[in-house]
Parts: C-alpha cells; sequence; structure tokens
C-alpha cells in the first residue's frame, strides 16, 4: 500500500517550465486537447526530431545480453521483440517474436549513470612555488534525451532531484545535467518478478516529470506530453487524436500490470518499524548471504554516496580532483584513523537498508527506494529486499496496512449517529458505552485515538476509544458534569452523535521485539485498553509486557475481570496498586511508581506507553528514566481542553503542538521541556 | 513483638547483597551488615512494630509485604504504603529518637532481614566508612516514600481529568 506521506514526486521543474496540461498541436478542437496516437512506423520519427534538436538519445539497447541505456541514434538500435525474464540473482533476455520495444522491465542501467555520472571532476588543483590555486571543473553537459524512462526511474529522478537540488546546498553538475535532458517516458505494460513500484507508489504508470510519455499497443503508441518542450514535439509528429478503444486499452494494459505486481512491500509505518529494529537478528542472518559488494547500491537509480579522488600528474603539479560512486557496502566506506565503524557485513547492510526505507525519509522527506526491483536481480546471491523487510520489520496486520483511516464528519458542526448496544458500569462513576451502527472509519481508527461525543443540549466531549470490536467500539466515561452524565444515562438503542476518530494513535510497531511497560492510572486504562488488546492478539510479536495499573481505590480500578483474564495468561505480568486500602485488599499501596522503582528489569530494551493525570506521569517518567528507558522510547497522552478535535479552534495549543491534532500521544522526546511545564 | 524462632542462616552475604538495599553497598558494608543480620519468617497478620513505640530493628524484606499503616480515630488502622521485598521497614531504628512513625503488619508470610536496632547503631557510630554508605541508602528509601506520599498526597486520581474533560468546568 502507498504511502503517500513518503511519495518521491517532486516534479523537478521542468527545463522550460512547470509541467502543464498537452495544449493544442495543431489547432482546433479535437485531437488537439487529448492524447494523440503515434503509429508504430512512425517512432523513428520522433528518434529523428530528438537528433535534430541536437539531443543525443539514450534509449534502451541490447548490449551483453542486457537491455541497458546507451547512445542509439535509430528504431533499429532498440530492443524489438525482446523482453527480460527476471528473479532474485537472476536476470536474462527472451525473444518475443513481436514488433513490440518496450516489452522489458528495467535493465542494469538508470539514467542516473547520466545525471550523476560514475566519474566526474570537480576541480584542477595546481601548485607554483608556494603558491596553489583551484580552479572549478567546466560543467558542460551534452543535451541529451533520455528515452523509454520507467515511472520507477521518473521517481528516482525526482529522488535524486531533491538529493542534490533540495538545499540548502546544490549541486550544479547535477543541476546542469538534469536541465539539458529531455524525458520521454514510458508507461510499464509488462512487470518483473522483482517489481515493486506499487508498494512504493511510484508505477507502473508515469505520473510527472516527463516531456513526453508513451504506451505501447500492438499498432503504435498512446502519446501525451507534460510539458512545452513536449507539446513541441507533439506538434512536430505526424499523430492523430487517440481514440477511446485505445485509450481503454493503455490504461488497461497498465492496470494489468499493477494488479500482476500486487502490494509485496507494506509501507505503512515502515519507517517507525524499521529503526525500531536496530538490533533485529535478521541482520546477521542476511549478512551470512551478502558478500559485500555493492552490486545492488551500483544499479540502484538513487543510491548517491560518492568519494573524492585526486589524479595528479608526476611532479604534483597539477592534479584533478574527481567525485567518483561510492557504496556503503565497500570495507573502507566508514573507516575512520580509529578503525572501522561498519567492518561487519551485517552492520552494511543495516545501514543501506534503513537508510533506503527510514533514515532517507528523515533526510529527505521520501523513501529512497522506487521499487525498480535491481538490487534483487542483480545481486549475486539472490538477496531479495522486499523478502528482507518482511523479516527486519514486518508489518502487524497480515492484510496489507489501510491508510490512516479519515476521520468522519470532521469539521465542528457536524456529527454522525451511532447507537447504543449496551451500557456497563465500570466503578462508582465510570461507565462504558458499546456502541454500534458506527462508521466504518471508527471501526478502522487506529490505538489511542478518540472521538468526540454529542447529544443534543450538551457540549461535545472528547471520548477515548476504550476498545474496537468487529462492529462496535466501547467509549469509557466518567462522571464528571452534566455532560458526561447525559452521556453515561443513556439506555441501549438511543443514538448519540460521533466525530472522529481523532488525535494520534500508540505506536504499537515500534514496540515489536521490544520489552513493553504500561504505566497508567485510574481512567488512563481506557484509551490504553484497545493497545493491550493488540499486544496480546499479536503476542508473539513482542517480548516481555508488564502492565503496572494504579487507582485510587482497589473498587477504582477498571475492567477488573478483563485484569483478571490478562494476568492469569501467565504472559503479561500485570501489577495493581492504589492509593487507599480499602477492605479485604492485601495488594501495594502507594503510588504506581513504586511497583518498579525497585525492580531489577532493564529499560534498554523497554518501549513505555504512560497514561494518566500529568502529576502521575511526571513521577512514572522520572521512574522509567531511572530504568534505562531513552524519551524517544517513552510515550505519553496530554489531556488539554479539545473542543474542535481538529487543531482550529487554539484551545489545547501547547507550545508549538496542538494535543488534539499532535497528540494526544506524543514521544517524550517530541515533547521536550513543554512536558511537566507550569502553565502551558 | 512475635517473631518467629531465627532460621539457621550461616551466610546472609548473598542474600543481602542480592536486596534492592544491600546491592548499593560495597562488599566490606555487606559483608558487616551481614554479621549482625538475622533472617526470620514471619506469619501473616503478625505487627512487626507499633506506632510510636521505639523500633527495635531496621529489617530488608526479602519476600512477601509488610503494610505501613496508622491509626486513625473512627476509622481504624489506614494502610499508607505497602513496603515490598528489596526495600527497608524500620528505618527509624538508625533515625533518632528511634520511635516508630507507624505501624507495620506483615499483610503476606513476610521473609526478613533483620539488623538489631542497637546493634546497627553501634557498628554505624564506631565504622564511620561504614555509615557513609548505608545512611545515603536509608535516606534514599525515605525521600522516595516522601515523595510518593506527596503525590498520594495529591489524590490525583480524585481530581483526573482524562475521559471526562467537560468543557467551562475549570
Amino acid at each position: 500500500m502507498v504511502n503517500e506521506e513518503y511519495l518521491p514526486y517532486a516534479p523537478y521543474p521542468s527545463p522550460t517550465g512547470t509541467a502543464v496540461a498537452a495544449p493544442p498541436a495543431h489547432g482546433g478542437a479535437g485531437p488537439s486537447s487529448g492524447p494523440w496516437f503515434l503509429a508504430r512506423a512512425n517512432l523513428g520519427l520522433l528518434l529523428d526530431l530528438l537528433g535534430e534538436d541536437g539531443r543525443t538519445v539514450i534509449g534502451p539497447t541490447v548490449v551483453d545480453g542486457a537491455v541497458v541505456y546507451a547512445e542509439i541514434t535509430s528504431e533499429d538500435d532498440l530492443p524489438i521483440g525482446i523482453g527480460d525474464v527476471q528473479s532474485p540473482g537472476h536476470y536474462g533476455l527472451v525473444s518475443r517474436g513481436d514488433r513490440r520495444v518496450f516489452d522489458y522491465t528495467v535493465g542494469p542501467l538508470s539514467p542516473k549513470r547520466w545525471t550523476f555520472p560514475p566519474v566526474v571532476a570537480l576541480h584542477v588543483g595546481r601548485r607554483d612555488g608556494r603558491a596553489v590555486s583551484f580552479e572549478a571543473a567546466l560543467v558542460d553537459p551534452p543535451k541529451l534525451a533520455f528515452f523509454g524512462v520507467r515511472a520507477c526511474e521518473l521517481a528516482a529522478l525526482g529522488i535524486q532531484d531533491r538529493v542534490f537540488l533540495g538545499g540548502p546546498y546544490t549541486d550544479e553538475d547535477y543541476r546542469a545535467r538534469r536541465r539539458n535532458a529531455l524525458v520521454v517516458a514510458v508507461n510499464c505494460t509488462t512487470s518483473a518478478s522483482t517489481c515493486f513500484c506499487t508498494s512504493m507508489g511510484t508505477g507502473p504508470e508515469v505520473r510527472g516529470g516527463y516531456d513526453l510519455a508513451l504506451t505501447e499497443l500492438d499498432e503504435g503508441f498512446v502519446i501525451r506530453s507534460g510539458t512545452p518542450e513536449g507539446a513541441d514535439l507533439i506538434a512536430r509528429l505526424p499523430l492523430r487524436g487517440a481514440d477511446a478503444g485505445q485509450m481503454f486499452r493503455a490504461a488497461e494494459e497498465v492496470g494489468k500490470v499493477a494488479a500482476t505486481i500486487g502490494d509485496p512491500v507494506p509501507t505503512a509505518g515502515l519507517h517507525d518499524r524499521l529503526l525500531a529494529q536496530f538490533d533485529s537478528p535478521q541482520w546477521a542472518k542476511v549478512a551470512e548471504r551478502c558478500l559485500s559488494c555493492a552490486n545492488c547500491t551500483m544499479v540502484c537509480p538513487t543510491c548517491f554516496c560518492s568519494s573524492v579522488t585526486q589524479r595528479s600528474d608526476l611532479d604534483g603539479g597539477v592534479s584533478t580532483s574527481d567525485r567518483v560512486w561510492d557504496f556503503c557496502f565497500t570495507a573502507g566506506f566508514a573507516k575512520v584513523a580509529g578503525g572501522n565503524f561498519r567492518s561487519r557485513p551485517r552492520d552494511r547492510y543495516r545501514q543501506w537498508l534503513t537508510h533506503k526505507f527510514a533514515t532517507w525519509v528523515d533526510q529527505f522527506g521520501t523513501f529512497g527506494c522506487v521499487g525498480c526491483g535491481r538490487c534483487i536481480a542483480w545481486c549475486p546471491v539472490g538477496i531479495d529486499i522486499r523478502e528482507e523487510l518482511l523479516a527486519v520489520a514486518p508489518p502487524l496486520a497480515a492484510r496489507p496496512e489501510p491508510a490512516r483511516p479519515q476521520p468522519i464528519a470532521a469539521t465542528p458542526g457536524s456529527y454522525a449517529t451511532a447507537r447504543i448496544v449496551s451500557v456497563r458500569n465500570e466503578t462508582e462513576d465510570v461507565t462504558t458505552l458499546t456502541v454500534g451502527d458506527v462508521d466504518p472509519a471508527f471501526l478502522a481508527g487506529e490505538f489511542g485515538q478518540f472521538a468526540m461525543v454529542a447529544v443534543p443540549a450538551f457540549p461535545p466531549l472528547p471520548i477515548s476509544i476504550s476498545r474496537f470490536g468487529r462492529d462496535a467500539i466501547d467509549l469509557t466515561i466518567r462522571a464528571a458534569g452534566p455532560a458526561t452524565a447525559a452521556i453515561i444515562g443513556m439506555e441501549p438503542h438511543d443514538e448519540i452523535g460521533l466525530r472522529g476518530p481523532l488525535g494520534t494513535s500508540w505506536p504499537i510497531e515500534r514496540a515489536m521485539g521490544h520489552d513493553v511497560v504500561i504505566v497508567t492510572g485510574g481512567i488512563g486504562l481506557a484509551p490504553l485498553r484497545p493497545l493491550i488488546d493488540e499486544l496480546l492478539a499479536k503476542r508473539d510479536h513482542f517480548e516481555s509486557i508488564r502492565l503496572y495499573y494504579g487507582a485510587r481505590t482497589p473498587s477504582d480500578h477498571l475492567y477488573r475481570e478483563e485484569l483478571r483474564a490478562w494476568a492469569a495468561r501467565g504472559d503479561v505480568d500485570v501489577q495493581l496498586i492504589v492509593d487507599r486500602s480499602g477492605p479485604g485488599w492485601t495488594g501495594p499501596v502507594g503510588v504506581v511508581t513504586h511497583l518498579f522503582d525497585k525492580a531489577t528489569w532493564d529499560g534498554g530494551r523497554s518501549l513505555a506507553f504512560v497514561c494518566g493525570p500529568e502529576r502521575m506521569m511526571e513521577a512514572t517518567v522520572r521512574a522509567l528514566e531511572v530504568r534505562g528507558l531513552s524519551s524517544d522510547r517513552i510515550f505519553v497522552t496530554l489531556e488539554r481542553h479539545m473542543e474542535c478535535g481538529i487543531g482550529l479552534c487554539g484551545h489545547c495549543q501547547t507550545g508549538r503542538l496542538f494535543v488534539c491534532r499532535d497528540g494526544p500521544v506524543f514521544a517524550l522526546s517530541q515533547l521536550g521541556d513543554v512536558f511537566g511545564r507550569e502553565g502551558m | 513483638m512475635s517473631l518467629t524462632t531465627p532460621l539457621a542462616s550461616p551466610d546472609l552475604v548473598p542474600v543481602l547483597a542480592s536486596t534492592w538495599f544491600g546491592g548499593g553497598l560495597s562488599p566490606e558494608a555487606v559483608a558487616r551488615l551481614a554479621s549482625i543480620a538475622t533472617l526470620r519468617d514471619v506469619p501473616a497478620g503478625t505487627e512487626l512494630f507499633h506506632e510510636g513505640q521505639l523500633t527495635e530493628a531496621m529489617s530488608i524484606v526479602v519476600a512477601g509485604r509488610v503494610a505501613l499503616r496508622t491509626l486513625v480515630p473512627e476509622r481504624g488502622m489506614v494502610t499508607i504504603l505497602t513496603v515490598e521485598a528489596g526495600d527497608i521497614v524500620g528505618w527509624s531504628a538508625v533515625v533518632p529518637p528511634h520511635r516508630a512513625t507507624s505501624a507495620g503488619i506483615a499483610i503476606e508470610a513476610v521473609t526478613l532481614l533483620e539488623f538489631p536496632g542497637e546493634r546497627l547503631r553501634g557498628l554505624l557510630r564506631e565504622d564511620h566508612p561504614l555509615a557513609a554508605s548505608v545512611y545515603p541508602r536509608v535516606l534514599q528509601a525515605v525521600g522516595r516514600r516522601l515523595a510518593a506520599t506527596r503525590l498520594q498526597l495529591l489524590d490525583l486520581f480524585a481530581h483526573e481529568e482524562w475521559g471526562r474533560r467537560e468543557s467551562g468546568s475549570w
């Protein structure tokens, strides 16, 4: 499933302006407004036009048993009737016996070879007696046309644009090369077993960043322009408007490819999942196979690491600095005078994978992978990056995870109705309502989110969702005034108004493979209950689970039967404590930190989820930090006056954060010194 | 006081070293303290010390739970705090005027590592390095209780806002 947040498309301003809808080519209505059709026999004319414009065409051609990008001059250079078969550690060509030109997928080369060449001169240094001078290398790239660029490769160019031109420092060599290159893209009508562009949100259909885009049909090509420069070419080609049948077949072929590839790498939460797995045993496992040969980074269309080498004349008077490709897999890459920081292949593989799918996001706001599958096919031992991702950081859900649910009735004025199914008293003043007939958005909500709950004549209240059922949700509410009394006083079949689900959730995926510590008090258990449900449903994914739960008196513990059932499982350490003892209570008395401030467990591999009154959380956080939990592994909830639930009314602002929108769940590190500060 | 007969315990050093209290002391300090210690099993319901009376021993709870209780007229004995394995009870044995600030009742069967008050005080008087390592540990335990009791005093759950959030009520 595509994680929209990290889409690589940030189309570099096209050479002559921003992308535009195809302009009229030959004037008039009709064909000029839609995509055009280029007959197969006229494809060579397009190559000729590019040549007439003074461009060197870099297009697909067969060299040494592979379809590679190279300089081509005529249609005859194209891989007509050639297809490829790819699998982990394998690449081979097949003859298809037809006239189709683009029935291969991607070969080992990508446009990176020209936009970021393996060797680029940086400057010439001269020594004259005691004086030295440095002269920047001339940047004078050739005028190119990339021909046959796939959607994943366009996305890779978009990523390179961010890397080299996104600032604050820009690479002028890259800028000049990119500015001088025209892009003729091709929608994929075939896929390899190694493709996963659909997962990375990059293909198989091109979505931007091209001057011309083709889709191949048996009889020719549906063609459209994306820039004025593309439109200019369109105007000079013998075209007619594509008919409805051609447009339909073009869309159908591309759609089939997307369906064939499926969604092999669920990317939802991948960034956090990966960064939580620095000490996964899988790194050592994959390193048993990995040769550290760096093939994967060499064929990668986005890898950009480099070194600078010197070419000097014999007396050292003149030397040229070259920027050359370097690879995080090589032995010397992380070497300093004091030693090598990544001497083991497992460290290098981890560096590469976590950069591509996690820290790249932090660095550039996009994944560093476009799903082209080159690293899979060209790995000499057939390591499949898709399998490694699933092994290191498996998604919690077996099915592809849905995108973050869109809340229903998000604006403060509108409410969807739902019906109360049952009412259950938890304690003297706390009641749980089970609410059915809810919008599916609620059922797809995330653990820790809340709903705005309304009954007419009373102000709406934010209430945590305390359970996600198959067709109902639980709301646990404490009687505190007229509005809560009105809600709690409702009966089965009564209707209430709901908006949501709103707010952030407990980052359960970060806890995978870790010890989990839950510290809560009073009604703070309510927003944690869905998290506990999920932890127990996926028990094997987590190491130890500890629940420390404080309440005012023994009868103030919520969900007492469930607490007993959780404790009876034997694989969860459930410990309760009360501020004030009561009849029959022989358990601990004191504050909740009392349960673990003399414990012997090591928090170094733990994640903590904390919910309760702020003063209680402050004491808890201090006690957790003593146990070795760092602030990025402690998650707390903040309680503020939430009125609109969407960060617009201003009530819940605390520092630069809005609790309803940015919270209520926060990493402690995210809150910084706002946490526990008076008057915030 | 109705403690049972001391258990035969030839070597209490590892027992002491494995507790929270003993774990932070030097091997020398552990050895000296162990030399005056006794391991005792106490049945549930035993009153270990009585509020206001002289504290005869400081003990480390090795197993079980001790409730610290205070008498409140018309409410009876109110449990303020419980002490679990690792922590100390009877710290007033080493802090003048050596009178218990609450009653201590074993609410489960309890195993105690007991240091007789008079011998412990004598040891701490003559061995200053030992005193310098024991007193901070005692203060840590007392300070933690003080901080926890303050939080209890706030009665946070009586006023907690989570889940109610009625507009305009504060």
